[in-house]
């Protein structure tokens, strides 16, 4: 049997080893995320005790469905993510080693503090990841707004170290099920807005514009997709299981997250820079996944978020390479972009359909059962919220997909001839890359049961949470 | 062969299309055509199949009398329109992909009129309208595919949120059992109704979401326009026949407030397709685009269509489904028309044609038998379908609408011949008198559609037997016909007899004709303006400010487009705020956030 705790310590071990050992560092890195990738796929589920200490004394690893999902997804993404930009590593290969340990170890962890720990790891290598954009003033900022919130992550702790008298989570979830949760609200939202500065809920995620909006191929979609979809992981873990939330708190912070949803969308439309486009759309698709697990919905939680980090990989690392190799990611200096670069065109706009939710690819099959599963928890306005953003996102989508596919100005035909002069070059690997996660997309769209019943159950341990109503596609049950 | 391989075969048919286009773009071009011909075949001879049942995947399928009909006009005018493709392969940005686009959005029609359940019906609602908006930008315009796309969003959206609704209170999807507890509660029924049309309303393209009409009919690509303008405007219909037929409205709004015996929410809808005549009448006189001008008729003809089916009686109702029929081919004709133009010239704008019919006969015969049925006037099928309606209007007593109808009526005959004069007729211009007649893949299709157009209007027994069909499966009385002669409550309607009439003044005038002196041709430039010479054949033409006076009536008159507008920029307004209230390069701002969300929260907390 595969101990988990490998998916931690083997990154980390080949990370030190790759500073031996400079030269055959991206070897290293590719060997690492390989190992981790077919660990994923040999786990058991249980619960691992760490260091010998009986839980809640010790540390443990909880590999449920929730963390097998979560995992699955991170190091699949990871593996993509690193194939694609191998020359583009830039000597990372170090950084995104410990990376892939930290954010392991926050899905996996069964411990605040330990979790506390994984949180500083992976925050540091983002910090890190975060310069290679150059800007370095907004790398700083994030580490500033990084570190406040970890310090108020950590104030929470102790405010509940201090009460209850432990720090492991399936313990302290039963000790705080027993106390009114008015009394709890401090130390919860001061926990709450320690992740939220990660999870880039409003109004604590002012770093996010000017980290997101330099990325490049690879650090891009690192950050929008896998850094993204741990950090909500731990976020639906805790808000979903770990802490109760009273009604007043739960109402408070869904209507922070429908509003982040809505402020993300909006301000993504008048945009017209190709990743300050989807940077914002990031925000708003992190504030509806929020709001999705503060309401107790985990399952479709799990599946919009799979939807906008398979989908955001792609569109990332479009826009990063668009940047990369033109210089810029003007939407208007980019007009017929993908003239010459159909294959990763098509990738590029089955994303950004998937991410609106359109029918045909998975984000569709996502927004259904995002909806049903609202209607049933008997919550009538924040669909509406959903669906607004859902117009609003789908205008600027729709307006960049015709930008980069067809150019000219208005009221002249499209032709080849005003396509951008600007020299787009698209690596095949990362063509092929996009072709994979499309493929996914579509795969996810027509034939839902596949991605589904892999999905179920990493719902089906929370069902206390989590009332089963799946939208079975049967024409309803 | 059943409906099943159909719709299958369709959705193969887009990807063995996008395939041939790679071999060679006017076999794919071909491929599109014959594709669709097939459709329409295997849709007139699976007739007696009407009732069965499929599912594909996970979306189940039935096929009702009313989903037949909707999809044979569909088919009908993408298989004529598909003539057309191979013409502007080489002008295309990506004839590949439109090949493909054309044949997968005429699978989604299949898909959704035979859908049946909700989440089937939305699935394929918005495979056309994301496939669709993808060929709208190869056209003249980029904004034009955001706009419909945008507004087509915000139709289907709100009909999701319906669907969920409908959802939670029934607990079923299937859409013949899903709205049965609504008849129970009118409050929650008004709710559904109303936002479930909204889809509808938008598609149609009714008042105020008219706006997209215009803008992605003018701009699409030639071979694009006749199918959004005949054909996918219908699928509004067919929500908008699903909101009162299948809920069923006036059964459940039975006890609410009525207007000569029509429910007010109905009532309100109807003022709203009354708007839609006048108005798509009055723009379309204004127009300077002959595609522009086509559109607006569309607007103003949906607009009838809309009426007819909320009015869900024996005369109207059948009125409307007929004229769904009849706008459909006659649309498409004129589109096509001034596509073998366009072609031909290069242009749509009036001012810069002329004189046409001297070089293409029978593209001005099908425009002008095309027109004559929009405008409704004998012996075209548009005659019937609006005669019809109007009677049905008269009989319940809505004078306001009857109105709206005679208006939009006699407006036709305005905007209608300003083309027919301007682009058809009067003076050929220097740079046109080489042009070649049209291509004989552009004339198989026009003929065709002509002599449907002529043949509905003179014996439209068979077309309305089916509209009985589909009167009798929606519960209510079926239109009567004695022989050629339709039976209607103050008075009857022998269509043949008309076209006897017709055919006699016409017979009459020929002969007048040919018995009087031939006339002269004078080229265009061959005059002269107090003794200056005018070297700018524009400057003779007519067509400038046609109706100058009239248009003058109503040049001051308020834009429902502006105001969209402004809200559509008071959003992007709101997105700058936002940025700059939340989203600040200084981490003081966001702490800043942080401490006043602290702050409040806790302390609204403590409260409790």
């Amino acid at each position: 049997m595969v101990n988990p705790v490998l998916l931690i310590a083997l990154p980390l071990l080949l990370a030190f080893v790759s500073i031996v050992f400079k030269a055959y560092k991206n070897n290293l890195l590719v060997f690492g995320t390989l190992l981790n990738a077919g660990l994923v796929l040999t786990l058991n589920k249980g619960q691992y005790i760490i260091g010998g200490f009986q839980p809640p004394f010790g540390i443990n690893l909880v590999l449920d469905d929730f963390a097998l999902t979560g995992i699955l997804i991170i190091n699949g993404l990871f593996l993509v993510i690193t194939l694609m930009s191998l020359e583009k590593l830039e000597g990372f290969a170090s950084v995104l080693l410990v990376a892939l340990a930290g954010l392991n170890g926050l899905v996996l962890t069964g411990d605040l503090f330990n979790l506390f720990v994984f949180l500083e790891i992976t925050a540091i290598t983002a910090y890190i990841l975060s310069s290679a954009s150059k800007e370095y003033r907004y790398a700083f900022n994030y580490l500033v707004l990084g570190t406040l919130g970890s310090g108020l992550y950590l104030f929470g702790l102790i405010v509940l170290y201090a009460v209850f008298g432990t720090l492991n989570m399936a313990d302290l979830s039963v000790k705080m099920a027993a106390v009114d949760a008015s009394q709890l609200v401090l130390p919860s939202l001061l926990i709450f807005i320690g992740l939220a500065v990660e999870v880039k809920i409003l109004p604590f995620n002012g770093w996010v514009k000017g980290v997101y909006s330099g990325t490049n191929s690879l650090v891009g979609p690192l950050f929008a997709s896998v850094y993204a979809a741990g950090m909500l992981f731990v976020f639906g873990r805790i808000f979903a299981q770990v802490i109760p939330l009273g009604t007043y708190l739960r109402t408070s912070l869904v209507v922070l997250g429908a509003l982040t949803l809505l402020a993300g969308e909006v301000a993504a439309l008048s945009k017209t820079r190709i990743r300050e486009i989807l940077l914002y759309s990031s925000i708003g698709q992190s504030g509806l996944i929020a709001a999705l697990f503060l309401s107790g919905l985990v399952f479709v939680a799990v599946m919009q978020l799979v939807n906008n980090a398979l989908s955001k990989a792609i569109l990332f690392t479009v826009a990063g390479q668009m940047a990369d190799s033109t210089g810029t990611d003007e939407g208007e200096e980019l007009q017929g972009a993908f003239l010459e670069h159909k294959i990763a065109g098509v990738g590029f706009t089955i994303a950004a359909l998937s991410l609106i939710g359109l029918p045909l690819f998975y984000g569709f099959i996502s927004k259904m059962n995002l909806l049903f599963g609202i209607f049933y928890s008997d919550n009538y306005w924040l669909p509406v919220v959903i669906l607004l953003g859902t117009v609003i996102e789908g205008t600027y989508m729709v307006r960049l997909l015709v930008k980069l596919w067809t150019p000219g100005d208005e009221g002249i035909v499209s032709e080849k001839a005003f396509a951008t002069e600007r020299p787009l070059t698209i690596q095949s690997s990362k063509v092929m890359g996009i072709v994979v996660l499309s493929v996914v997309l579509l795969i996810g769209g027509l034939l839902p049961a596949v991605i589904q019943d892999n999905l179920t159950d990493s719902g089906s341990l929370l069902d206390e949470v989590t009332p089963a109503y799946l939208f079975d596609l049967k024409g309803g049950q | 062969m059943t409906f099943d391989i159909v719709v299958i075969l369709m959705f193969l048919g887009a990807f063995s299309a996008y395939l041939i286009s790679k071999a060679s773009l006017k076999a794919g071009a071909y491929a599109t055509t014959v594709f669709s011909l097939g459709a329409l075949a295997v849709l007139l001879m699976g007739r007696s199949e009407i009732g069965s049942e499929f599912s594909v995947l996970f979306m189940n399928f039935e096929v009702t009398v009313i989903g037949w009909y909707f999809s044979g006009v569909m088919v009908l005018v993408y298989a004529m329109t598909s003539f057309f493709n191979s013409f502007w392969m080489d002008k295309m940005m990506y004839p590949g992909s439109y090949n493909f686009l054309y044949l997968f959005s005429l699978a989604g029609t299949l898909g959704l009129f035979f859908a049946s359940d909700l989440i089937t019906l939305f699935i394929f609602w918005e495979v056309v309208v994301w496939s669709s908006t993808f060929i709208i930008p190869m056209g003249k315009s980029r904004r034009a595919a955001v706009v419909y796309y945008t507004i087509s969003s915000i139709g289907s959206m709100a009909t999701l949120y319906g669907i969920m609704l409908v959802y939670r209170i029934s607990g079923t999807l299937v859409i013949q059992e899903a709205f049965v507890p609504l008849k129970e509660d009118p409050l929650t029924a008004t709710v559904v109704f109303v936002i479930f049309v909204m889809a509808g309303l938008t598609k149609i393209g009714i008042f105020p979401f008219h706006i997209w009409l215009p803008l992605a009919h003018g701009s699409a690509p030639h071979t694009f326009s006749p199918v959004l303008s005949g054909g996918l405007v219908k699928m509004g219909a067919f929500i908008a026949y699903m909101s009162v037929a299948i809920l069923p409205a006036y059964e459940a709004f039975e006890g609410s407030l009525k207007i000569m015996g029509i429910p007010l929410q109905l009532y309100f809808l109807m003022i709203l397709g009354a708007i839609s005549i006048v108005l798509g009448t009055l723009m379309a006189i204004k127009q300077e685009d002959a595609k522009k001008l086509i559109a607006y008729s569309s607007v103003a003809n949906g607009g009838y269509i809309l009426i007819g089916i909320l009015m869900m009686d024996q005369l109207s109702f059948a009125g409307s489904m007929m004229h769904l029929f009849n706008h459909a081919i006659a649309s498409a004709a004129a589109f096509l028309a001034i596509a073998v133009v366009a072609y031909r010239t290069g242009t749509t704008k009036i001012s810069e044609l002329g004189g046409m019919i001297h070089r293409m006969p029978l593209t001005y015969l099908t425009y002008l038998i095309a027109i004559i049925s929009l405008a409704g006037i004998p012996p075209m099928g548009g005659f019937v379908s609006k005669w019809l309606i109007i009677q049905g209007l008269a009989d319940r007593g809505l004078m306001f609408m009857a109105l709206a109808a005679f208006f939009g009526s006699i407006g036709s005959f305005l905007y209608v011949f300003r083309p027919l004069a301007a682009v058809f007729l009067g003076q050929l211009k220097p740079e046109h008198e080489h042009l070649k007649s049209e291509p004989l893949m552009m004339k198989i299709p026009m003929v065709i559609l002509m002599v449907l157009i002529l043949y509905f209007g003179v014996l439209p027994k068979w077309l309305l037997g089916i509209i009985g069909e589909i009167q009798v499966a929606a519960g209510i009385e079926p239109v009567m016909m004695s022989g050629n002669t339709i039976l209607a409550v103050n008075g009857v309607l022998n269509t043949l007899n008309v076209f006897m009439i017709f055919g006699f003044g016409f017979l009459i005038s020929l002969i007048i004709f040919l018995l009087m002196q031939k006339s002269r041709r004078v080229g265009l430039m061959d005059t002269y303006t107090s003794a200056e010479f005018i070297y700018t054949p524009e400057l003779y033409h007519y067509a400038g400010a046609f109706y100058a006076p009239f248009e003058r009536l109503y040049q001051n008159h308020p834009s429902v487009e502006k105001f969209l507008g402004a809200i559509a920029w008071k959003f992007h307004e709101l997105g700058t705020v936002v940025n700059a209230l939340f989203f600040s390069h200084k981490p003081a701002v966001t702490v800043f956030w942080t401490s006043v969300i602290l702050v409040m929260i806790t302390l609204g907390g403590a409260g409790i």
